[in-house]
């Protein structure tokens, strides 16, 4: 018996090994290791975006609300597509969510590049500034919320700075900033813009950090005002970081969530209801799974159109910059 | 010797018998625990609930207790009380087992009971006896859906009102009432005299009335109308149900429109900030003395009373809701505004043993402990809490008899399915009119339009028997 077992223990290992050695020859194979990465990457991308993907689209065909079990679900061809499209509260959330975006972003943009340009021409505590003006983007969303929600109390700080001056206009200096209509949309950006103007000032501080020197000189030698260097020759070389920075927080923005859930819960009534929250609060809250799956990929669509739109801005500007390039 | 040895084991036996003859449903729930985990032969056995982050700081001394008693550990998984119905929802779907019990307001279960992600307790209530003795219809039935028994409450959260005493005894406050609207100064009868009350006593910073400077200003009256709160103290202004017997809103009648209407007029005698208010801004800024009148949750008085900030501890007297005058007769409702239950989830892995902690810690002598916590935030709610010691020394007494004494006229939000829905549609409208954006009539018609696409949606004959069901059995006090 010793033996036997012996004799079947001793060809084992070198049958593995030799199947092993197979398999590692054949992995190093040219046409196979270059195939490697591929299909991992391929896998990967099924795995996390075709998969739940296919399933969004599946549930938005369907007729159900998760206060009834998956099981009871029956097939509901473009329904919810339908509900959606006619569901006023969509397209105002929509329009809102763009309103936010577009004057949040506007305002980052425009705080951001100032303050980029100041400190690129700063000689001194450029690092100082750098990092303080940083440091909003580094905070975590909830504690911007909780910040904010202090800072907005109708007998807050923010209410008392600006008391004397509204008070001189006749303006009743205690604003209702998270429950007047207006005031708390107004809330919301500026909540936004204080934490996400950090990501533009970035975005220009490295455009500007990045431009030919030579060019600028070279203008400055030649008579240019600073206005005209900064109009003609600055400017120009900085529309990839603009685009950059457009791109990058209007797709955030569009997005915004976190401080309507933080500030405002979407109220006062539904004044500051975005698509986002709108979305969350159709599946999470009023359970209707089906809709958001169908509100979502609608979205999909619209966002997509956009971003489209915005990469093939980004790829002009690079041409039109690298053309320009001597 | 032997004499005093036996006086001292027989004082102990005596000392140790109480809990057996007073609580038996307690003393049930933990014997047939230790012998459910024997039977079952579970070794560390352990139930988990998720429980709302209030209660962290109460909740796990009864915890230990239990394990103490039984043997039976708990892992407690805090989360928001807003968070919650989704992640219950999510456990529908996802079906992980993670949790045993689930820790919500009543008005979570009709949908969670949908998705049948919590189970009816019947048969386990039938096999242990729970008591449900000394609570009043409305606050009992509210644990039924569809005659099903699937949540177990220990929380009255029905809305009292409470006003500032000082004011109300001053006697030249009086006087200016009494000559002008003809009666002394006191717990309002009804909402309208409340918002009398509120009108009257509506004062600017800086002025000085009855002798008393209100540096501050004060406000004549106090209620929550921010988003996810309207919805709660909304049917204090209703004239009966929010539905007739065939589901058919009734916010299109003229007491709908004049519920909506009187609801956001009261906003005129609040604080300026007020629809975006929850209760870490409504309590401190009573406690701070800034109030006439409040209409809040019960331990809006505790908190007046305790808070180390509180100006008006001693000052503080609890009323009975305001009603409403229906043909002739004051009819008053108090709306059970959130109180919390609990349920034991279709994935739990010991059902059994959950409900048996559950009517462990609901049963009278423990659930009356939980009221008295000092760090717990459950309002009394039964008889037997007017007898807990540790009850009336939190609450005092006069509080704890008006609370109970309102439980009468507690009644139910809406148990349906959808009733988030439902409410965040009344919610969001009544914000249009208190911001003015909308009369008080196209509100109305908005919701009701909203409403019937909510109750087609989820199926109009499934609504209408649970309706009717709900409506029968008296949690909304009102019949059709």
């Amino acid at each position: 018996m010793a033996d036997t077992s012996t004799s079947f223990a001793i060809p084992a290992p070198d049958a593995n090994r030799r199947s092993a050695g197979r398999f590692a020859r054949w992995l190093a194979s040219e046409p196979v290791f270059r195939l490697i990465p591929f299909l991992l990457v391929e896998g990967l991308f099924v795995l996390i975006i075709v998969v739940p993907f296919a399933l969004t689209i599946w549930i938005s065909l369907l007729k159900w609300r998760a206060n009834r079990p998956f099981e009871t679900a029956r097939f509901a061809g473009l329904e919810n597509y339908e509900a959606v499209l006619t569901n006023d509260q969509f397209w105002l959330a929509l329009g809102r969510t763009f309103y936010f975006a577009g004057v949040a972003v506007a305002l980052e943009l425009i705080i951001g590049f100032v303050l980029a340009m100041l400190v690129s021409r700063c000689t001194r505590s450029r690092q100082l500034y750098t990092t303080i003006f940083l440091v909003p983007m580094m905070i975590v969303p909830i504690v911007v919320g909780y910040n904010f929600s202090m800072i907005y109390i109708d007998s807050g700080p923010l209410n008392q700075i600006l008391a004397p001056f509204l008070e001189r206009f006749g303006i009743d200096p205690r604003i209702r900033w998270l429950s007047h209509p207006i005031a708390a949309q107004w809330g919301i950006i500026i909540a936004d813009v204080w934490q996400w103007t950090s990501l533009t000032f970035l975005i220009f501080l490295s455009g500007f950090a990045a431009l030919p020197r030579q060019l600028v000189n070279a203008a400055r030698v030649m008579g240019a005002s600073p206005w005209q260097t900064f109009w003609r020759i600055e400017l120009p070389l900085l529309k990839p970081a603009i685009v950059i920075a457009v791109i990058i927080r209007s797709m955030e923005a569009l997005k915004l969530f976190d401080p309507v859930v933080l500030l405002t819960f979407g109220g006062p009534g539904t004044s500051t209801q975005t698509v986002a929250y709108f979305l969350w609060e159709q599946v999470w809250v009023f359970n209707k799974f089906s809709f958001g799956a169908a509100a979502s990929i609608l979205l999909l669509v619209i966002f997509s159109i956009l971003i489209f739109f915005g990469v093939y801005m980004l790829i002009s500007q690079r041409r039109t910059v690298e053309g320009g390039a001597p | 010797m032997r004499l005093l040895l036996s006086a001292v084991l027989c004082l102990s036996l005596w000392m140790a018998s109480p809990a057996v003859a007073q609580d038996p449903v307690a003393d049930r729930a933990v014997a047939a625990a230790k012998e459910y985990v024997k039977a079952k032969g579970l070794k560390d056995p352990k139930l988990t609930i998720l429980l709302s982050s209030l209660y962290n700081n109460s909740f796990p001394d009864f915890a230990k207790k239990w394990e103490e008693l039984t043997g039976v550990k708990f892992e407690i998984v805090p989360l928001g009380y807003t968070d919650i119905p989704a992640k219950i929802m999510q456990e529908s779907v996802s079906k992980t087992g993670v949790y045993d019990i689930f820790n919500d307001f009543p008005y979570t279960m009709p949908d969670a009971a949908g998705a049948k992600v919590i189970i009816p307790l019947d048969d386990f209530a039938k096999k242990y006896q729970p008591d449900f003795t000394g609570i009043a219809d409305g606050l009992k039935f509210q644990q039924y859906y569809d005659g099903k028994l699937l949540v177990m409450v220990n929380d009255g959260d029905h809305l009292l009102m409470v006003l500032r005493k000082d004011l109300m005894e001053n006697a030249q406050a009086n006087a200016e009432y009494k000559a002008k609207h003809g009666k002394d100064l006191g717990c309002p009868d009804t909402v309208a005299e409340w918002a009398q009350q509120a009108a009257f006593f509506q004062t600017k910073e800086g002025d000085t009335r009855w002798g008393i400077k209100f540096e501050k200003g004060l406000s004549g009256g106090l209620g929550y109308r921010s988003v996810n709160f309207s919805y709660r103290h909304f049917p204090l202004y209703m004239k009966g149900l929010l539905f007739d017997k065939d589901m058919k809103p009734r916010i299109t009648t003229p007491d709908g429109i004049q519920a909506i209407k009187d609801f956001a007029a009261a906003v005129e005698y609040m604080p300026k900030d007020i629809q975006g208010w929850g209760t870490p801004q409504i309590y401190p800024y009573w406690g701070s003395g800034q109030a006439y009148s409040a209409v809040s949750f019960p331990s809006i008085f505790g908190f007046g009373e305790s808070n180390p900030n509180s100006v008006v501890k001693g000052k503080q007297l609890a009323c009975l809701i305001p009603g409403q005058m229906v043909d002739g007769k004051l009819v008053r409702r108090s709306p059970q505004a959130a109180g919390t239950g609990y349920m034991v989830s279709a994935y739990a892995k010991n059902p059994e043993l959950a409900y048996l902690f559950i009517q462990w810690f609901t049963s009278p002598t423990i659930g009356d402990d939980a009221v008295a916590h000092p760090k717990g935030f459950w309002d009394p709610f039964r008889l037997s809490n007017l007898a807990h010691k540790g009850i009336l020394d939190r609450f005092g007494a006069d509080m704890v008899k008006t609370t109970i004494e309102n439980t009468k006229y507690a009644a139910s939000l809406l148990l349906i399915e959808g009733n988030y829905e439902y409410f965040k549609v009344l919610d969001n409208n009544l914000a249009d009119v208190m911001n003015k954006n909308i009369t008080a009539e196209e509100a109305a018609k908005r919701i009701e339009v909203s409403w019937n696409k909510i109750t087609n949606e989820i199926g109009r004959d499934h609504q209408i028997q649970i309706w009717r069901k709900g409506v029968e059995s008296g949690i909304y006090l009102d019949k059709f």
